[in-house]
């Protein structure tokens, strides 16, 4: 390995100072990588092999990077979105030895896939995807590169959803880790982290109060659940719109009202979609909705909320009327504000989830990258849950930082509970 | 004493030793009511104090009866609503802390659960007459709903007038039922409530409702003594209408129907304390609450915090629970009933029963009552579809379960016998007039159930005191503050 070759593609060179400086602010709130990283450097797993990476460009991601680095690895990190990519933290990265970056805010789509291939240039070893793209253009457009490839893992629902169509019909090559399923992940990631930056982005885009506010959650996944909490705790009246008749039933047992989006779209006041599908807010839906509502999108991708079917509604679009924030005039006067573009707010109007949530859901990753590069897994191609061992590692890990103590089974509640003798 | 009266009239004495049992446990969750007694044991300031109580007789009033014993008075007693009193709480208040049922050695309460009308006036009456004393009543009431006041203004203002009106079909059944006990008192003695009226130095009212009407008749200037709203203490109106409903609501609904909550539309009639705190109980379940006011500062409240804010007429063929909260009449209408989904429930917690219209919906043709159980009836439609309705449309909250939680009702009592001293030791004080506790008394409720919770209390330094304007010890708001 070394630098043979190998060069990044980012914005500006010069915001790497800024950038260590808010990676640095990151590691405080990512005390778990930290202890990974500790690991990592005295072990070194990753010695001599080349990681790909598709990733968000942030703050946390880089810290991520940072453990696979500390451990030997070269990482070729590319951005999972155009637009989350922070330039300071490509630069920064790319100023660290073994990272090559190749990732700039707003590029067009092929620069985008681009920026893939020349992360899969380095020839990985192992691969850490987000949404699938990486491992679908590996396998589309790169097969010579397959035999090399160990493993990999993936972040997103979206993603492993792909992966696993793929698996299906035997294109899959090698086995990957789905990190999105893990306890720990579905818990904070979704659970908490992409529920608060939701939030925060929706108030950074439109400074808007939500009590006495209606908002419409579409979709009572993981996400949309605590999306729909978060709402409610700030005083909003909250309508889920769900297709599963069993998350339909859970919110509807939680509280909140449950209608068709045919319904809701006359009723509310801010719309945030979470269901992974797509046209979820579509034309007939926006034709309904009241003056000045606000439609954020908070799922993986800008396919959720129809924007091209907005557009056509729109008589006249005022673009920035807030940073993140278009307004969208109809014919009869009513004007609907997208928050940025329709992709996922919180990365893109806020900070994306918290470095503490991030902490959790990338240290499964890196112990799943140990796992795959050790061998000891030996595992056909496929799509994997994240490993029970992991998800307790990840935990108890998690709360070590913390400094919380729990207690221990006894060997006689060990028996206990192992034993099926034991009656009433 | 004279033959016709009962010393007290109870139940079932027998049910005395739970009574007291649970009487018992109630005063560690009542550290209010025990501070005072351990603070007036010696001193015992109201002596000579002849207290008649109309206030539902359940486990916690027992403490604050026997609290008002300690301090020194002679205390009457009677229910105020004829479904609210727990018999074991009454037997054990009849039989006292030293008798026995054979040898009832307590104080005289006329009350049991399920009183007619005409007992529920009797027992009122009852509560009033003091057999044993130079001037045949109390010289102090403590009420609650203002009946024992109404009965004395009431009877008073017709014997000034000289006879007892006849009532016309159009008045409610229980006018009618009062105008019957005030023309057989008059029979017996014309001057009976003038005389009583004329001893009495104070009344102090527990709630909203009496409240109201004190307020109505200083304004018409028929009130007769001064009276204390105790209902506006900060320590009851906030803890006893907020907090208390938020626990007993769904603990009436409940006892009374077992239905699971969550997932069901719960529609709360009025968001005032009382429906604030229904609305948070029911949300704690997970019902989606949807809000009925006339008040516009209200109606946007329940906006703002989160709920839907809608008519009854919206919200009547599709919400599974109604809540009446009001303090006002004819809310929920038979017609509204008729309407409703199949066995909906339909429950009041508002201090009388006329929230929602029984006698309407007893009058709709063909409809059928079927007693599930105790305060729970079916009402069946004709058309075959049914209502639930508890506690007969009184309030569900002591009907259906077992009203407040002795905590939350030290804070309300503490507040009560704080006021009793006040009119009975202070009369020269209070004119005749309406008047609220002092804020400094409110803040001596609340710091009297601090010890119990575990909280620690900052205390101001002289500077920080200086620097707000407000003395070290307090009062620490202005009157007008809003908690």
């Amino acid at each position: 390995m070394g630098g043979s070759g190998y060069c990044s593609d980012i914005a500006d060179a010069g915001l790497a100072a800024g950038g260590l400086a808010r990676i640095g602010w990151a590691e405080r709130a990512m005390p778990v990588l930290g202890l990974l990283r500790e690991e990592c450097a005295s072990k070194q797993p990753f010695a001599g092999r080349s990681i790909a990476a598709c990733l968000h460009v942030t703050a946390e991601t880089a810290v991520l990077v940072g453990v696979i680095t500390a451990g030997g690895g070269q990482v070729h990190l590319a951005a999972s979105n155009p637009l989350s990519t922070q330039d300071d933290i490509a630069a920064a990265l790319a100023s660290q030895p073994g990272v090559f970056v190749h990732a700039k805010t707003g590029v067009d789509r092929d620069a985008y896939y681009s920026h893939l291939h020349r992360a899969l240039d380095g020839e990985p070893d192992l691969v850490v995807d987000d949404g699938g793209d990486l491992v679908n253009t590996l396998h589309t457009e790169r097969p010579e590169l397959l035999p090399r490839v160990a493993g990999g893992c993936e972040s997103t629902t979206t993603g492993v959803v792909r992966l696993g169509q793929m698996a299906a019909s035997g294109s899959l090559a090698f086995p990957v880790v789905a990190a999105d399923a893990s306890v720990t992940r579905r818990m904070f990631d979704n659970g908490y982290g992409t529920s608060q930056s939701v939030i925060d982005g929706l108030m950074r885009a439109t400074n808007l109060l939500l009590a006495g506010k209606t908002v419409v959650v579409a979709g009572y996944g993981s996400c949309g659940r605590a999306i729909a909490e978060r709402a409610a705790g700030l005083g909003a009246q909250v309508i889920v719109t769900e297709v599963d008749p069993v998350r339909a039933l859970d919110a509807i047992m939680s509280g909140y009202r449950v209608l068709p989006m045919a319904d809701a779209a006359p009723a509310g006041d801010v719309f945030i979609t979470a269901t992974g599908s797509r046209d979820v807010i579509a034309g007939p839906h926006l034709a309904l909705m009241r003056d000045g509502v606000v439609l954020a999108n908070a799922g993986h991708f800008d396919v959720e909320i129809d924007v091209r079917a907005l557009a056509d509604l729109a008589v006249d679009v005022n673009r920035g009327i807030r940073p993140n924030a278009d307004e969208y005039v109809l014919d009869s006067g009513k004007r609907l504000i997208l928050l940025a573009d329709g992709r996922v707010v919180n990365l893109i109007a806020a900070e994306g989830n918290p470095a503490a949530v991030m902490d959790l859901s990338f240290a499964a990753q890196a112990l799943a990258l140990m796992w795959l590069v050790s061998g000891e897994a030996g595992l056909a191609a496929g799509v994997y849950p994240t490993p029970a061992a992991i998800d307790t590692e990840v935990a108890r890990l998690t709360l070590a930082a913390h400094g919380t103590a729990i207690d221990t089974l006894t060997a006689a509640q060990q028996e206990y509970l192992e034993s099926w003798r034991h009656g009433s | 004493m004279a033959a016709e009266h009962l010393p007290f009239k109870v139940a079932d004495l027998s049910l005395a030793e739970f009574g007291r049992n649970e009487i018992r446990l109630a005063e560690h969750e009542m550290p209010g009511l025990m501070a005072l007694r351990e603070e007036y044991a010696g001193s015992r300031p109201l002596a000579s104090a002849r207290i008649t109580g109309s206030l539902h007789m359940t486990v916690q009033t027992a403490v604050l009866i026997e609290t008002l014993v300690a301090l020194g008075a002679q205390v009457r007693w009677a229910s105020c609503n004829i479904f609210s009193t727990q018999d074991h709480a009454a037997a054990a208040v009849a039989v006292g802390p030293d008798g026995t049922p054979d040898d009832p050695r307590g104080i005289a309460v006329f009350a049991w659960k399920g009183e007619t009308l005409d007992q529920y006036w009797w027992c009122t009456e009852q509560a009033l007459t003091w057999p044993d004393g130079e001037t045949g009543g109390p010289n102090m009431l403590l009420d609650d709903g203002g009946d024992a006041t109404l009965l004395v203004h009431n009877g008073a203002e017709f014997e000034a007038a000289g006879e007892v009106p006849a009532g016309s079909d159009d008045d409610p059944e229980e006018w009618h039922v009062i105008l019957g006990v005030l023309r057989d008192a008059m029979k017996a003695d014309p001057a009976k409530w003038t005389q009583i009226a004329g001893q009495i130095l104070g009344v102090t009212e527990e709630t909203t409702t009496g409240v109201h009407r004190l307020y109505e008749m200083a304004k018409a200037g028929t009130l007769r003594f001064p009276a204390i709203n105790v209902n506006d203490s900060v320590t009851k109106s906030k803890f006893d209408n907020k907090y208390g409903c938020r626990h007993s609501l769904i603990d009436g609904i409940n006892r009374a129907t077992d239905t699971l909550i969550g997932g069901k539309v719960a529609v709360i009639c009025g968001y005032g304390d009382v429906g604030k705190g229904c609305a948070e109980s029911l949300r704690g379940q997970r019902a989606r609450v949807v809000i009925t006011e006339i008040d516009p500062i209200c109606a946007l409240q329940a906006a703002m915090d989160g709920y839907q804010v809608a008519t009854l007429e919206d919200m009547v063929e599709t919400a599974d629970i109604f809540v009446t909260a009001t303090g006002n009449l004819h809310i929920i209408t038979a017609e509204h009933m008729s309407r409703m989904k199949h066995q909906a429930i339909v429950g009041n917690i508002g201090h009388f029963d006329n929230e929602i219209d029984m006698a309407g919906l007893a009058r709709l043709p063909g409809i059928r009552r079927n007693v599930i159980k105790p305060q729970v009836d079916e009402w069946v439609f004709p058309d075959g579809h049914s209502i639930i309705v508890l506690s007969e449309g009184r309030l569900l909250n002591l009907g259906n379960a077992t009203g407040h939680p002795s905590f939350v009702m030290s804070s309300s009592f503490t507040n009560q016998v704080l006021a009793q001293l006040e009119l009975f030791t202070k009369t020269e004080q209070y004119p005749l007039g309406v008047h609220v506790l002092p804020k400094q008394l409110d803040e001596r409720v609340a710091r009297l159930h601090l010890d119990a919770l575990g909280v620690r209390l900052t205390e101001l330094s002289k500077e920080q005191a200086a620097y707000i304007g407000v003395p070290v010890e307090g009062p620490y708001k202005s009157d007008h503050y809003r908690y």
